[in-house]
């Protein structure tokens, strides 16, 4: 089993292009140090329709009232709703691949806290001896000697699909065949209920691909949330 | 005098039943849709069932309301989706609820 760079096809360096916005990576690190609330609140502003930020604070009063909150939360949560309207700002074809580099960003910034930052990688294929090479990319890898790690990322339970669930199951597998264990996770910036909806109606094996919701996504870092 | 918590959750399940609507116009997500709002107005239904007698602070009504504005502006069937699972979220951290 070894790691490979993506191809750089005319999608691979459109997307690059949006990966090095300087907003994703703001937004990522703002929701590193997120609470579960704040990272609701990103989520329901980048894909709101309003742009007036007393609306969003009007529907967050634990994060903004300070009657409710502390103060160092709204400090945080104000950063955190000015940087998701900056994104709900683009265009709609624009904010949808935004917000996907975001929980990319945010999943390859969690993992470093954990493993060794140098190990954790963006658009890597997986090659594996005899098996024909997937064309798609992982979003995020940790690649290493001991427990090597592949994650797909996704912005909502919606995103969950057979072709994603095969190729992480199937990379999984490959790697067993070479005597190898691969930790395989599909990272969804959505709740675990709707996960689990979406998970349901799925016939592509995942019984062994770990599902990161967004209430799980600290464990991504070894905290416990 | 606050509202009690009941119609608070009344108010959002009827606002979430006309997004599940418009989700239901993709055809091909029918059943998601049916699926994902079935879950979220259980956990909706068993939160006012357990607390719908409790006061809620005008701040709170007004975060509930306000979310309800917001599903309201939303014309796109995908976006609709999308806040079938965003709307519950809101709404049960608005109510110090874990979704």
């Amino acid at each position: 089993m070894r790691f490979q760079d993506a191809a750089r096809d005319a999608r691979a360096v459109v997307y690059a292009g949006i990966q090095a916005d300087p907003l994703v990576a703001r937004a990522a690190e703002l929701l590193v140090t997120a609470t579960h609330g704040q990272r609701i609140l990103a989520r329901a502003v980048m894909n709101g329709e309003s742009t007036d930020p007393g609306a969003w604070r009007t529907m967050f009063p634990s994060l903004f009232d300070l009657a409710i909150g502390d103060d160092g939360r709204r400090v945080s949560s104000e950063s955190i709703l000015a940087a998701a309207l900056a994104v709900a700002d683009r265009g709609e074809q624009v904010r949808s691949q935004v917000r996907g580099a975001i929980v990319e960003e945010l999943t390859a910034r969690l993992l470093a806290r954990r493993v060794e930052a140098t190990s954790v990688r963006r658009e890597r294929r997986i090659l594996f001896d005899g098996v024909r090479a997937e064309i798609h990319p992982y979003d995020v890898t940790v690649e290493r000697d001991s427990a090597p790690e592949a994650y797909d990322c996704k912005w909502g339970a919606r995103g969950i699909n057979a072709d994603v669930l095969h190729q992480l199951d199937d990379a999984r597998t490959h790697a067993g065949d070479e005597d190898e264990r691969l930790v395989v996770g599909l990272v969804v910036f959505d709740a675990v209920r709707s996960c689990r909806v979406r998970l349901a109606a799925q016939t592509a094996p995942h019984a062994a691909t770990e599902i990161v919701p967004i209430e799980g996504l600290d464990a991504l870092a070894g905290r416990i949330g | 005098m606050p509202e009690t918590l009941q119609p608070v959750v009344a108010r959002a399940l009827r606002a979430y039943a006309n997004l599940v609507e418009l989700g239901e116009s993709i055809e091909d997500e029918w059943s998601y849709v049916n699926d994902l709002a079935g879950v979220w107005e259980f956990r909706l239904t068993e939160v006012a069932d357990q607390r719908g007698a409790e006061s809620v602070p005008a701040a709170v009504s007004a975060a509930v309301d306000r979310a309800i504005a917001e599903i309201g502006l939303i014309a796109d069937p995908h976006r609709a989706i999308d806040w079938l699972s965003t709307f519950p979220q809101v709404v049960l951290l608005a109510l110090d609820e874990a979704p």
